[in-house]
């Protein structure tokens, strides 16, 4: 094909990128060319040169001794290894006439435009290499291939291709993808070559007189270096941002956004933490004190060492920040919400937030509902229910005490109002019937725990046995000592895994010295005719309970063992067995489900909520119920679509998000230091057993806030920043800015991510 | 023997092996050795390489190699090692040590840019801030002399009559990593041209003693005359050594310094290194197109073969210093050294520096070209001229 090349030198330019083997290329040719005697050079030009990076080879042979080691400017042919690089730089210098070898599927004759001026060769060395598995499918090694394909351009016996190969080492399938390159090789020889010079080289042969023409200086310019390299056509991946959500949020029956606040707090901002949580929720003290925190319980914090004290830093922002709350606008509707718990009382909330006029009734003469009533001032202090509150009622929310809803009373608030919502709760209480006796002396918990908020009982010298193991138990319980009981004794019939009531409060409860039996059922109560002991005015006849199959709650089903009765001499029997709700106000056969419009009485909507609706009994529950049901009348009233979500907020430029939650598997937990929860200070059991002053002082600064390992949410720790090491991740405010130009997709941004931010995608 | 097309790297790592591997009979060879752009190749080639008796030790820093290898010569292995660049700067202390303690250890140093600013490729900065130490200094132009300089290296380094280290440098990636052919000779071979080492102050448990401890000043002077005696000594061991070379390889591997048309140039050319081949090739064309213009390739720098320069240059009224290294203030080294060399014999000499190609520039043809229309039309020495090609 080629005229002799004998006598002559002949220079090669490999163009390819780094990782296709182009030195070797060069090698290969080299060598074949030196088995037959001829004097060799094969090189390469090297520098930051990564896997993917353009980069040069050359070649040099010549029937003489070659006396030449300066670079290959003018080649007599170029052999391109990637297609992507085919433009005007590959022939820099390339001698007229002179051959062009490109890996493509195209046929030579479709690049005659673009190179008028050479003979052109093609072959598909990329899907050679592949078949014969030679690199990876994304890399694949074409050197072997084109060496094939550059003995039959150039005219060499395909067999002196093959010594080469062979002679480095290289056999197999590289001899295969070379013989079948020979084989495929197109070519394009043009009938008559244009007579045009030699193409205007940028690096040619040029002197650069350094006195003469200055560089950038080191100390006045940016320190000597190169401009920056675009690098961004190596990559084969690039990194981008994500956004998870973080379990804690997840589970918060009110929907917070419990990382944005522990963010915040991180940050020492107590006040934007709390504005935060009033996003969603109006009560932050009330719930940083009596939150079961399903959101400690699901933190991925556990599998490092324990949960970051979510509940403890609630109650921090709520009571050391400040956070003003306003309606966004002033609309026209009114709507009644019956019963002040803390159901109604968000719903309240969020409504005027919004803009309505609502009117709370509230049926007793204070405002709070079971929060001031059935939780002890112990645990939750009036002042704090008052200033949440408070907070509310700023809103310009009316409250109408005193006022007992009937049906009657139901249908006039339906025409009187735009909606309705019915947040009465769980008014009825569940009763035993423990036969004939001193009826005084049997309770029902929640009348117990009011009648103590009002300071109305007493219980000195009494042996008090309570009935039952949520939380209402726990608190009849703790009371009844402080009440002046020298005995308060559960008694509950499955075991301590059942129990309903937070953890916390069963710790803090026999620390006080309050006694927990398991497994036994009260039957009857009778008086106490003259017992040995007289221990008691009354005795408590009992039978032992044993575990049985699971019910349709999943807990196992207690199941009676026959012949174990046995009495509890005592003074008085509490009874925290649970209540359900009163639907007396709706019309007969009306079901209650969460958040649906249950009546259409006017056109005008009525919605049950909060514990009434979804007897969730926490009052987390009852927030997020609230929130809900107010912005599902809203989008109802104004017949819109605002999605009810929990909130996750984003910190900055999310491009991906993701509705799913992120465990523990998909952090890098080893990137963190093990630190143990920091709580707050409690009084001393055998101290707050005798008051009903709170017993834990709180937090004294939000620095457990800083333990949270953000799931999944960017917290601007600025690993990926720092670890960079093209300096090309930028921060701005709480952006984070990827310059894919000069990224050469090395990933290790998505390595030192230690919460599943960063991540990769291929091109 | 058999010729093979491999790198500069290649070479060194063939020829530190094969020196290492011919003292096996003896107390064997060994290395600390930590590897360097462009220098890498050279440490995969000993680690890889099946010594009879030897000990390739990966350490954590060039300090260290060399650390390793005054150990392991002071037990009377046959001791080498390599590096580049900034890895010599911070092998210097023990580089230093290697030669007071007058061991007879190789080293093969990729002439590398010293950062910063980062730069991998050729300037021989990094082995000329060794030049005031008791090491002599070679300057290889392609891989076969990078192959052969090695080998004579451990002849010479290790002759009783000198007893000092030996460098044997190539340029980044011009030599090391160009494959070219190169002869490669065979083990039986390398082992009748280096005799087994006999280090006369080899450490021995039967006889201990103390190697450098305190020493008052005329004792501590005279040893450094001692050092000065034994490199007045090199040109003629070192002769000896190029003769042996010949017998036994039947190879002129050449000598201290390589002339060309020196003996009528009226402008001779000094150069060093790679730059060599393009100089060689420029002065050849011109001698026969009549001009009168020398060549000389420095190829031991140190000692510096200073009465083979002078009697180079004895036709000349110009001589052009080429000078791929800058010391900061002065110019190029290869130049003071030839300024210093005709101090008192040629005052009339004009001796011009040309710093060419420095930080890894490419020294092309017309460069050269432009070098000897410069030095021709000069009248007086000035500062040095900065020209590289682009």
């Amino acid at each position: 094909m080629l005229e002799s090349a004998k006598n002559t030198m002949v220079e090669i330019r490999i163009h390819g990128r780094g990782g296709q083997g182009g030195v070797t290329l060069a090698k290969l040719i080299a060598t074949s060319r030196f088995l037959q005697g001829q004097s060799v050079q094969a090189f390469g030009l090297y520098a930051a040169e990564r896997s993917g990076a353009p980069i040069q080879a050359f070649c040099r042979y010549s029937d003489d001794t070659i006396h030449n080691r300066n670079l290959i400017y003018e080649p007599d042919h170029v052999i391109v290894l990637d297609p992507t690089l085919v433009g005007p730089g590959i022939t820099g210098g390339l001698k007229p006439g002179g051959w062009i070898l490109i890996n493509t599927p195209a046929s030579p004759d479709t690049l005659q435009e673009q190179f008028p001026s050479n003979r052109l060769a093609t072959v598909d060395a990329t899907s050679i290499a592949r078949r014969n598995k030679l690199g990876t499918r994304t890399v694949p090694i074409v050197n072997t291939a084109l060496a094939g394909a550059a003995a039959r351009m150039l005219d060499f016996d395909l067999d002196e291709m093959r010594a080469a190969v062979e002679h480095l080492g290289f056999g197999g399938s590289n001899l295969t993808a070379a013989e079948e390159a020979y084989d495929q090789l197109e070519v394009f020889e043009p009938a008559t070559l244009p007579a045009v010079s030699r193409s205007k080289v940028a690096s040619s042969t040029g002197l650069y007189h350094a006195d003469e023409e200055r560089g950038p200086s080191f100390v006045e310019g940016a320190g000597g270096g190169l401009p920056g390299i675009e690098t961004g056509l190596w990559a084969t991946e690039q990194p981008h941002r994500q956004q998870f959500v973080p379990p804690c949020n997840h589970v918060c029956p009110a929907g917070n956004d419990v990382q944005g606040f522990l963010a915040a707090l991180a940050n020492d901002d107590v006040d934007n933490a709390l504005a935060i949580i009033v996003r969603t929720s109006p009560f932050p003290s009330i719930c940083g004190r009596v939150c079961p925190a399903p959101c400690m319980a699901s933190c991925n914090r556990i599998e490092l060492d324990e949960a970051v004290n979510v509940r403890q830093l609630e109650r921090y922002a709520g009571d050391h920040g400040q956070a003003t709350v306003k309606p966004v606008t002033t609309r026209d509707e009114h709507i009644a919400v019956i019963g002040s718990g803390p159901a109604g009382l968000t719903a309240a909330y969020h409504l005027a937030r919004l803009g309505y006029y609502v009117t709370i009734y509230e049926q007793g003469w204070e405002i709070g509902g079971l929060l001031r009533t059935g939780i002890p001032g112990y645990r939750l202090p009036s002042d704090v229910l008052d200033r949440e509150i408070g907070r509310i009622l700023s809103l310009g929310v009316d409250v109408e005490v005193g006022e007992s809803i009937d049906r009657n009373r139901m249908l006039e608030l339906t025409q009187s109002h735009d909606a309705v919502l019915v947040a009465t709760g769980l008014q009825e209480l569940q009763a035993l019937r423990l036969g004939v006796g001193d009826t005084e002396a049997v309770e029902q918990g929640i009348d117990f725990l009011d009648r103590s908020h009002r300071g109305e009982v007493r219980v000195d010298d009494e042996h008090v046995v309570i009935v039952g193991g949520g939380n209402t138990a726990m608190d009849a319980a703790r009371s009844a000592l402080r009440l002046g009981a020298t005995n308060s004794q559960v008694i509950y019939r499955r075991t301590r895994t059942e129990m309903p009531a937070i953890k916390e409060e069963i710790e803090e409860a026999l620390q006080e010295g309050v006694a927990i039996d398991f497994l036994i059922q009260p039957i009857t109560l009778r008086i106490n005719e003259g017992g040995a002991s007289n221990e008691g005015r009354h005795v408590l006849a009992c039978r032992r309970m044993e575990l049985g199959e699971p019910d349709e709650s999943g807990r196992r089903r207690p199941v009676e063992v026959a012949g174990s009765d046995f009495e509890i001499e005592c003074d008085r029997v509490i009874l925290a067995l649970g209540q359900s709700p009163d639907v007396s106000v709706f019309p007969e056969g009306t079901e209650v489900r969460q958040g649906q419009e249950l009546l259409g009485l006017l056109e005008t909507p009525v919605y049950a909520i909060g514990d009434l609706a979804t007897r969730d009994g926490t009052v987390a529950g009852a927030i997020g119920s609230g929130r809900r049901s107010a912005l599902h009348i809203h989008n109802t009233l104004n017949d819109i679509d605002v999605p009810v979500t929990r909130q996750t907020e984003s910190s900055g430029n999310v491009e991906v998000w993701h509705d799913e939650v992120i465990r523990s598997d998909s952090l890098k937990l080893h990137l963190f230091e093990r630190r143990p929860a920091t709580d707050g200070v409690a009084i001393a059991p055998e101290v707050r057993r005798t008051t009903f002053d709170e017993i834990h002082a709180g937090l004294t600064d939000p620095s457990e806030a800083k333990r949270c390992l953000s799931c999944g949410v960017c917290n601007s720790c600025d690993l990926c920043v720092t670890f960079c090491p093209e300096g090309v991740l930028k921060r701005v405010g709480t952006d984070l800015i990827f310059d894919y130009s000069h990224c050469k997709g090395c990933g290790i941004c998505v390595t030192e991510c230690p919460r599943n931010v960063v991540f990769m995608s291929h091109l | 023997m058999s010729v093979e097309v491999v790198s500069g790297n290649h070479a060194a790592g063939y020829a530190l092996s094969v020196a290492g591997e011919a003292n096996r009979a003896a107390r064997g060879a060994s290395c600390g050795i930590y590897p360097i752009t462009p220098q890498s190749e050279i440490v995969e080639y000993v680690a890889s390489f099946p010594f009879h008796k030897s000990r390739v030790v990966p350490v954590e820093s060039e300090h260290s190699a060399m650390a390793v290898s005054m150990g392991a010569s002071l037990a009377g292995a046959r001791a080498f090692t390599a590096s580049s660049s900034n890895g010599i700067a911070y092998m210097v202390e023990n580089i230093m040590v290697a030669g007071y303690y007058r061991l007879p250890i190789v080293m093969v140093a990729v002439n590398r840019t010293l950062g910063p600013p980062w730069n991998i490729w050729a300037d021989q900065g990094d082995t000329l801030m060794l030049r005031d130490f008791p090491w002599i200094q070679f300057y290889a132009e392609d891989n076969q002399e990078v192959l052969d300089t090695t080998l004579m290296a451990f002849r010479l380094a290790e002759d009783h009559r000198i007893l000092l280290p030996a460098l044997i440098a190539m340029d980044a990636f011009i030599v090391s990593h160009t494959q070219a052919e190169t002869v490669l000779p065979d083990q039986s071979v390398v082992d009748r041209y280096l005799p087994e080492l006999d280090l006369p102050h080899r450490l021995l448990h039967e006889d201990p003693k103390t190697l450098g401890g305190l020493a008052w000043p005329e004792v501590a002077m005279s040893l450094r005359l001692e050092i000065d005696e034994a490199m007045d000594r090199v040109d003629e061991v070192f002769a000896e050594c190029r003769a042996a070379f010949l017998d036994v390889f039947e190879r002129d591997p050449g000598g201290a310094i390589e002339t060309l048309g020196t003996e009528d140039a009226e402008i001779v050319i000094v150069v060093s290194s790679s730059i060599a081949t393009t100089a060689r090739e420029i002065v050849k064309r011109r001698r026969e197109a009549g001009e009168r213009i020398g060549f000389v390739k420095i190829k031991m720098f140190r000692p510096f073969p200073e009465r083979a320069l002078r009697e180079a240059c004895s036709a000349a009224n110009k001589v052009a210093v080429l000078d791929r290294n800058y010391a900061a203030g002065v110019g190029g080294i290869f130049w003071q050294e030839a300024k210093a060399a005709f101090q008192g014999y040629r005052d009339d000499l004009i001796i011009q520096d040309y710093l060419t190609g420095l930080c890894g520039g490419d020294v092309t043809p017309p460069m050269i070209d432009e070098v000897i229309a410069d030095i021709m039309a000069r009248t007086a020495e000035t500062k040095p001229v900065w020209m590289t090609a682009i």
